[in-house]
């Protein structure tokens, strides 16, 4: 089994597509200063190289982080006066050794510069193919490190980029890539819309909405085994807005059976349909509260588009959203206690943090057409899509209103993120 | 109570539905006039005019072809062989008089005013003597606001399409479907695109 899905990967990255491109946006200068040293090389292990560049993008991507990398390879004899005085708080140094035409070896030390302690060390072997995993890896280790939360490097982004063919034809695809946008692959091409892609809690399978059918439904695609995409039972109407439970056994969907729009949830195992909204007014936009005992959903029935939650162990659905005349398209934050949405001011849609139980809400962009919004497996940063010089590209804005970065295509425009939990 | 009121309703435009569509035509023609779901878009209506008309590329008896390669008319010209149904012909005719086959909403809006449902009717009583014709309504919404709600907005307004259609006793020929704001016939981020985009398309099958 294993063998088969080291084979699947390789067809899959032979056709890889152009990476999107990465820019940060704003950097504060506050952040968080740390070093990420070249690793030092033993040998003919220059591949490795990359791990250090990879490591320093991502903390620099997470706008926690000021990285920056020294003009001499660091190693255990630091002077630890001089980083001091240049404000440094910690370094990060390593070595690689090569051990086999394809293996070696890495040793990576944290030091905290105030303290003169070691915070993380580790050393392990490497083949060639896993470089760029465990460059996020022993990002999210350190990041531990250092914050005492964990980082979401080593996790992976699905979303949705739409081009025009020359010959007038739109062509979707939808693509997966590492959380650094880097080792994208199309998992599928179509000349129809592709709407809501969601990765399951095991990272196995995604969840989106396709109209190759002329209409939307929702399919099942498994990125890594070759199996065949399920598409879920035909209802009459719009079948759409699908999101994990997050025990994976079930997904929860808008249907609009006779018409009219309710969320229901679709048991994947017994294959039994639960209805769990029941109202004449438009429900859609499910998602799970991560312990799986609420949902957020968007709902008209108050005439205007807002956010309520709907505990399903009592059963009461309580509106969420008093502040604006539009807010929808609600996901709950890992910890459970904040949602972000689209929120709309005067005639913009941003992106907005609510926390639940103070109802306070954050406008976290300044943009006029954002949508989408995904936390981060850490809930340290939210990806959205938005609008930037006439086209679609992706966003991120840290929760802490700290810094944005951006992923664009130079092939047209993407949208409709989703981030993956972490990998397991 | 209810009942009874929807009866009354059904027999009266019922009355109207014994109308042929050339009686219909005189009435309302020969301008065609602007239709809007509802007011903000009375704008939208009038710039679909000139797209509703850039179509309507077969003539009105349907023999010949004014053809700009545009709908159905234009594949016919290349393949003869293929024969032209009555039922293509019927719709051809129907499009060339002008009747709207795209109606248009305001922001957020799915109703459907007094000069909606007179183009509706139209197309009511056309189905009733082209029994024969299915009706796909496609609905559609601008790109505002998100596009899980949006695909919701569009289903209700081709519903609220069907609804009227529905009184003719129509609805099993009728399928209902949503493209949210996938499918903009207009791409600029601003008003002018966005009232086009807020539609109903009528696709006769």
């Amino acid at each position: 089994m294993n063998k088969l899905v080291v084979i699947l990967l390789t067809l899959y990255s032979s056709i890889a597509l152009a990476v999107l491109e990465v820019t940060v946006l704003k950097q504060d200068e506050d952040a968080f200063p740390i070093v990420i040293s070249p690793f030092a090389v033993v040998g003919d292990a220059n591949q490795g190289r990359a791990i250090a560049n990879i490591m320093r993008d991502n903390f620099n991507r997470s706008g926690e982080f000021k990285a920056s990398s020294a003009s001499y390879v660091i190693d255990n004899n630091i002077d630890f006066d001089k980083w001091r005085d240049n404000k440094t708080e910690a370094i990060v140094f390593g070595k690689l050794e090569k051990i086999s035409k394809k293996v070696f070896n890495v040793e990576i030390e944290l030091i905290d510069v105030y303290s003169s302690k070691t915070l993380y060390a580790n050393k392990f072997a490497v083949h060639d193919s896993g470089i760029r995993r465990i460059a996020h890896f022993l990002s999210d280790q350190i990041y531990h490190a250092l914050l005492g939360i964990k980082g979401s490097f080593d996790t992976r982004l699905v979303y949705v980029t739409v081009a025009n063919k020359k010959d007038g034809e739109r062509e979707y695809k939808l693509e997966i890539s590492d959380s650094d946008a880097q080792k994208p692959q199309t998992i599928l091409t179509s000349p129809d819309p592709i709407l809501s892609p969601a990765w399951s809690p095991d990272q196995n399978k995604i969840a989106y909405v396709s109209f190759k059918n002329n209409r939307s439904e929702v399919f099942i695609q498994y990125p890594f085994v070759r199996r065949k995409t399920e598409k879920l039972p035909y209802f009459d109407g719009i079948a759409s807005a699908p999101a994990w439970h997050p025990n994976g056994e079930s997904i929860v969907l808008t249907l609009s059976k006779n018409g009219n729009k309710d969320i229901y949830s679709y048991d994947l195992n017994t294959k039994k349909l639960d209805r769990i909204t029941k109202n004449e007014s438009i429900d859609t936009e499910a998602s799970y509260s991560p312990d799986g005992n609420r949902i957020a959903f968007t709902s008209n029935r108050s005439g205007q588009v807002q956010v309520y939650i709907k505990n399903l162990a009592t059963g009461k659905i309580n509106r969420a959203t008093f502040e604006g005349r539009y807010n929808a398209k609600a996901v709950f934050s890992p910890d459970g206690k904040s949602l972000a949405m689209v929120h709309r001011v005067g005639k913009d849609y941003r992106i907005a943090l609510l926390d639940i139980k103070t109802k306070d809400l954050t406008i976290m962009t300044e943009n006029k057409l954002d949508e989408s919004p995904f936390f981060s497996p850490n809930g340290g940063m939210i990806i959205f899509a938005t609008n930037k010089n006439d086209s679609g590209v992706l966003s991120v804005v840290s929760v802490l209103g700290r810094q944005t970065f951006e992923l664009a295509s130079k092939a047209g425009e993407v949208r409709e993120p989703n981030w993956s939990h972490y990998s397991k | 109570m209810i009942k009874l009121m929807l009866v009354v309703v059904s027999a009266f435009l019922l009355s109207s539905c014994n109308e042929t569509v050339d009686n219909l035509y005189k009435k309302v023609m020969p301008k065609p006039s602007v239709v809007a779901a509802d007011d903000e878009s009375t704008k939208g209506g009038a710039a679909a005019d000139d797209e509703s008309t850039k179509e309507s590329v077969i003539a009105a008896d349907g023999s010949k072809f004014k053809s700009s390669g545009n709908g159905f008319a234009g594949s016919n010209i290349k393949s003869t062989s293929t024969p032209i149904s009555p039922e293509q012909v019927a719709v051809a005719d129907l499009k060339s008089s002008g009747v709207k086959f795209t109606l248009y909403f305001s922001f957020d809006g799915f109703g459907v005013d007094d000069a909606a449902t007179k183009e509706i009717i139209k197309h009511a009583n056309f189905m009733s003597e082209n029994p024969k014709l299915k009706l796909r309504l496609e609905g559609h919404a601008d790109e505002r606001g998100t596009r899980e709600y949006n695909l919701a907005l569009g289903e209700n307004r081709a519903l609220a399409v069907k609804e009227v259609l529905g009184l003719y006793d129509l609805s099993s020929r009728i399928e209902v479907i949503s493209f949210g704001e996938e499918k903009p016939i207009a791409q600029l981020h601003e008003e002018s695109s966005w009232q086009k985009n807020r539609r109903v398309e009528f696709i006769y099958e």
